[in-house]
């Protein structure tokens, strides 16, 4: 209401700002309840992940699952974090390192499910290596989008996309910690 | 036409056609008290000449709001609040509780699969997963007046063994042991059925149960024995296998 | 507050809202028609798509009845065209794919883009008083991907081994390798994952409309409850669909590459859980039910109002109601897993809370009969649809109490009794709502009145057999039938329902053939239907305020709303000749101080 009466006089100029800051606040909600969206997938993927592991009898993972490559897993986070890093960097070079450091991610990720398979922790191979490629891979889909996003809107939609490399960066700790440390 | 339950051959089917019984009466009368408001509604209050504006309420006074809250509670104790408390005593007492400890009780193994059903009790020994097991296909016989045990396994997709007569089943579903007991009361042949979708031939997974006295059941056992002995082949991979009873472990 | 925005509305100045550029409109054919990002297009578009797999669905019903009805003969007409192979003959295969795709269509590709999709877009941004949704552009990518999700769909129809057979609920590990081998099975879960990503693009696009967009004083007890309605689905659907779309992710895992999460071991406890796939599609499932009927419960709520000409009864409490249903209806999956072995614990807390459920849902029955009574009712035929919900719904809804209890669903679960119950809900009471909201809205979407005539004759020849089918169902289900049988009558105890069965089935086809009275009355009144005025049910939500249809950018300027959506036998509008007053419409509101006599008013 405020905000009504005190904009009644101003120019044009100050108008079209304050429509394109509301914009970007829609823009904002809209990303916040599709972000909630995408932790639920996640979320029941991880109560899928915490089901199949109360039900295996004995040990967690099951005997004569190989040991996971934690380090190696671990090292890619570190693709992700320099991502959201540098889209704290400004416009002007702030998306296009993320998009390389993105990549760089997939990559690493893509060399690590190659890894998994040959040392028989791949799909088929028991439920922990299992698990760990369904999570990653809908993860690196979702990276896959936010390269995508960068692309196209890299530094027009520097604000949003901050949020979704963020968001992005979350969900791999969680899976990260949830499935290969715990 | 004639509307009506199948025969009830059973010692407890009676507290599910009851169940069944009390909610068709209690929300019979809900339904139709309901429809008597509605219809009387409909005929005095349709716009006509010298009706033509409603009575302006927003039925958010506190009257309103109690009496709608009210009708809402009293419905909510008359039929679930009851409902809830005689489902909870009757699956306490009667169909939860399983007669492990029941050495009279008829105890049976079940194995689904497309698209037929096997039923193995243990033998004189008493164990199952061994070579004098009763294996019958797609027909059970169970003697009557003492409880009958099932334990059930699937061996490829969900299937649900569905006894109408005695008003009752239990999925069978691969990786899990699930179980289902129940009585007969009345001797006499019953249907089998296979309630849950397992395939194109869903519907012709139908087996008999057929329901004997002391005397003629141990009669059938005696003969079923010897023909399951001359028929399966326990080294067979064909053969529908048992499991032992207590522990879960495969049989041979 | 009240007199605030009196006062603001009476100087000229322009709202928050008012200062955006009204849009231009496009001009060429495929930015108006095809890739439009007009809410008021994709509205139509969904509105079309769904109605197009809303017949083909039925068609299959017919088929599925004709199987039941005639176990083993050829189908006339048609059969040779769709069945050639077996002589005309539905064959098991064949049958298990209708079933399969029935449900599938129905519930996903028919009800879900007409009622969601459809009036949730072309309705939403009207009766906020907004221009647009707040992404036009998502809302076009969701009207395209469920376009992708219905020809993924289709395309598997078409692949070796033949379309999907698993059922609408697709139970590992029926629908695993194990069951299932061929691609079908595979294009029906990329189908619903889409069909999934459509419907959570709509509904971040809803969410963030009506939190972000309604018009000044709009405030969220003003809004129509149909607003609620679509507000509340958005939120389940937001929240639920996403776990769907995990069980479809490792379904198809488990069929593309190998994985077992749904596939178990031989022994108990080894390999993957079909269970698994069970608590996460009802963890789905049932909200998804809600996802449906809040809608439809939100459209009748205002349309009873709107013809009893009267405010609607405790509208505040019927909010409350809807968001108890909401909160309720992701706690109570259980229900549909009781024949699963739950623990006891588990069983016995998901058949409270499930009847927990019927407090909210009665006082939302109680406002709409409260409704009623003292109202001045206009049996129009949106009317009758809505009145025709009251009774599906409440046929529906009780009996959904016998398959709460666990011990009567032990014998009904299964049965047609749960066909029958929830085709009450699912089919009975959508289609009513569907059809009440098409009576009602046409001449806002397509400027031209729908046949009042023709409106009630479909009326009575799709409610009657309607609950003639979906009852008959309730009874076969009672005498211990059960669902997806090809040939009942392998059972002996079953042989004697064959008359009910072909009963049922003779209603259906009327209640089919029916249909083809609103098609009529839809395409006739699209060409040569009467031109609608702007407001011809005499009702004060903002839709009506505007030209029908809406011209492209709907207000010319942005509302300022000062009172709620049902202000019907409002005192103050007797000295306008009439008993409604608009949501912002600015008049006294105070009732008339000199006691006149009650004017004569057009009925």
């Amino acid at each position: 209401m405020t905000a009504t009466s005190a904009t009644t006089t101003t120019t044009t100029t100050t108008t079209t700002t304050t429509t394109s800051r509301r914009r970007e606040t829609d823009a904002q909600v809209g990303l916040v309840i599709f972000l909630g969206a995408t932790a639920m997938l996640f979320a029941a993927l991880l109560l899928a992940y915490a089901i199949i592991r109360a039900q295996v009898p004995g040990a967690w993972p099951p005997a004569g699952t190989p040991p996971f490559p934690r380090g190696a897993a671990a090292a890619n986070t570190i693709a992700l974090v320099a991502a959201s890093l540098a889209l704290r960097r400004g416009r002007h070079w702030g998306p296009w390192a993320a998009l390389g450091f993105g990549a760089a991610f997939l990559a690493a990720q893509a060399a690590l499910w190659h890894h998994l398979v040959a040392i028989h922790l791949g799909p088929g191979a028991g439920p922990l290596g299992e698990v760990f490629f369904a999570l990653s891979a809908l993860h690196a889909l979702h990276v896959l989008g936010g390269l995508i996003a960068l692309a196209l809107a890299g530094p027009r939609r520097l604000r949003l996309l901050t949020i979704y490399w963020d968001f992005v960066l979350v969900v791999w700790l969680v899976v990260y910690v949830a499935v290969c440390l715990l | 036409m004639h509307i009506e339950l199948p025969r009830d051959a059973s010692l407890d089917g009676h507290l599910v056609d009851g169940a069944i019984g009390y909610l068709t009466l209690t929300t019979g009368i809900a339904f139709a008290l309901a429809l008597a408001f509605l219809a009387s509604a409909l005929v005095l209050h349709r716009a006509r000449a010298g009706r033509t504006r409603g009575h302006h309420t927003h039925g958010n006074r506190k009257r309103d709001r109690a009496l709608m809250f009210s009708v809402a509670l009293v419905m909510f104790v008359a039929i679930d609040v009851t409902l809830a408390l005689r489902a909870t005593r009757d699956l306490e007492e009667r169909f939860w509780r399983y007669p492990a400890a029941d050495s009279t009780a008829l105890r049976v193994e079940v194995t689904a699969r497309q698209w037929a059903w096997s039923f193995r009790t243990a033998g004189p020994d008493g164990r199952f997963g061994t070579a004098d097991d009763v294996v019958t296909l797609n027909e059970l016989d169970v003697p009557i007046g003492r409880p009958i045990y099932l334990k059930l396994r699937s061996r490829d997709v969900v299937h649900s063994l569905y006894l109408p007569s005695f008003r009752t089943k239990i999925d069978a579903i691969p990786g899990m042991t699930t179980r289902l007991w129940f009585q007969a009361t009345t001797p006499g042949r019953y249907e089998i059925a296979c309630a849950q979708h397992c395939g194109v031939n869903h519907y012709k997974m139908r087996g008999l149960l057929d329901a004997r006295t002391e005397s003629d059941y141990r009669e059938w056992l005696a003969r079923a024995e010897i023909d399951s002995r001359l028929r399966d082949d326990p080294a067979a991979p064909s053969a529908p296998g048992g499991w032992d009873w207590e522990t879960g472990e495969n049989g041979k | 507050m009240n007199t605030n925005a009196n006062a603001d509305a009476g100087d000229d100045g322009p709202t928050a809202e008012d200062r955006d550029e009204i849009p231009p409109a496009p001009t060429g054919f495929l930015r108006r028609w095809v890739f439009s990002t007009d809410h008021k297009v994709i509205g139509r578009q969904f509105l079309f798509l769904g109605l197009g797999f809303l017949a083909i669905g039925g068609v299959m019903a017919m088929l599925i009845r004709w199987q039941l009805a005639r176990p083993g003969a050829p189908v006339p007409l048609v059969g040779r065209l769709l069945f050639g192979a077996s002589g005309g003959v539905i064959s098991p295969v064949a049958y298990t794919a209708l079933f399969t795709m029935h449900g599938t269509i129905m519930i996903f590709f028919a009800v879900t883009p007409v009622l969601i999709g459809g009036f949730g877009n072309f309705l939403l941004p009207l009766l906020i008083g907004a221009r647009d949704m707040a992404f036009p552009r998502l809302n076009m990518a969701s009207f395209w991907i469920m376009f992708a999700a219905t020809a993924v769909l289709t395309a598997s129809f078409f692949v070796p081994l033949g379309p999907p057979e698993a059922g609408w609920t697709a139970y590992a590990t029926l629908s695993t390798a194990i069951g299932a081998p061929g691609p079908g099975q595979t294009l029906w879960v990329v189908a619903i994952y889409l069909n999934g990503a459509s419907s959570v693009m709509g509904a971040v696009n809803y969410i963030t409309t009506v939190l972000r967009m309604r018009a000044p004083g709009m405030t969220y007890l003003r809004m129509p409850l149909t607003v609620w309605g679509f507000f509340l689905t958005s939120i389940l659907n937001a929240l639920f669909v996403p776990v769907l779309a995990a069980a479809m992710v490792l379904l198809f895992f488990d069929r593309v590459l190998g994985t077992q999460f749904f596939i178990a071991g031989t022994t108990p406890g080894a390999g993957g859980d079909p269970i698994l796939y069970q608590h996460l599609f009802w963890l789905f499932g049932h909200p998804e039910v809600y996802i449906l009927i809040l809608p439809a419960w939100g459209i009748v709520g205002d349309l009873l109002s709107f013809f009893a000409r009267k405010p609607l009864f405790g509208y505040r409490v019927t909010v409350g109601a809807l968001i108890g249903v909401v909160i309720l209806s992701t706690v109570v999956y259980g229900h549909h897993m009781f024949t699963t072995g739950l623990s006891p614990l588990l069983g016995e807390s998901f058949m409270l809370l499930t009847m927990i459920i019927s407090v909210p849902t009665s006082l939302i029955v109680l406002s709409w009969l409260g409704t009623l009574w003292r109202g001045a009712i206009r049996l129009q035929t949106p009317m009758l649809f809505c009145l025709g919900l009251v009774f599906t719904f409440g046929v529906g809804g009780l009996t959904g109490l016998y398959l709460a209890d666990i011990t009567a669903d032990m014998y009904l679960h299964d049965t047609y009794f749960v066909v029958g119950h929830f085709h009450l809900i699912m089919a009975a009471a959508l289609l009513m709502s569907l059809f009440a909201a098409i009576y009602f809205w046409f001449p806002k979407m397509f400027g031209r009145m729908m046949s009042e005539g023709l409106g009630k004759l479909h009326f009575w020849l799709t409610f009657v057999p309607l609950n003639l089918v979906f009852m008959g169902q309730l009874v076969i289900g009672y005498e211990g039938m059960q669902r997806r049988l090809y040939d009942p009558s392998v059972y002996d105890f079953l042989k004697p329902l064959l008359p009910l069965n072909r009963g049922i089935s003779h209603a259906a086809y009327l209640l089919g053939a029916a249909q083809l009275i609103f098609v009529v009355n839809f395409f006739a009144s699209l060409a040569r239907g009467a031109r609608a005025e702007m407001n011809p049910w005499e009702v004060g939500t903002l839709e009506w305020t505007v030209a029908s249809p809406p011209p492209h950018h709907n207000f010319d300027r942005i509302p300022l709303v000062v009172r709620g959506p049902h202000e019907l036998a409002h005192p103050a509008a007797r000295s306008l000749g009439r008993d409604w007053l608009g949501q912002a419409e600015i008049v006294d509101d105070a009732p008339a101080a000199s006691p006149t006599p009650p004017a004569r008013e057009p009925a």
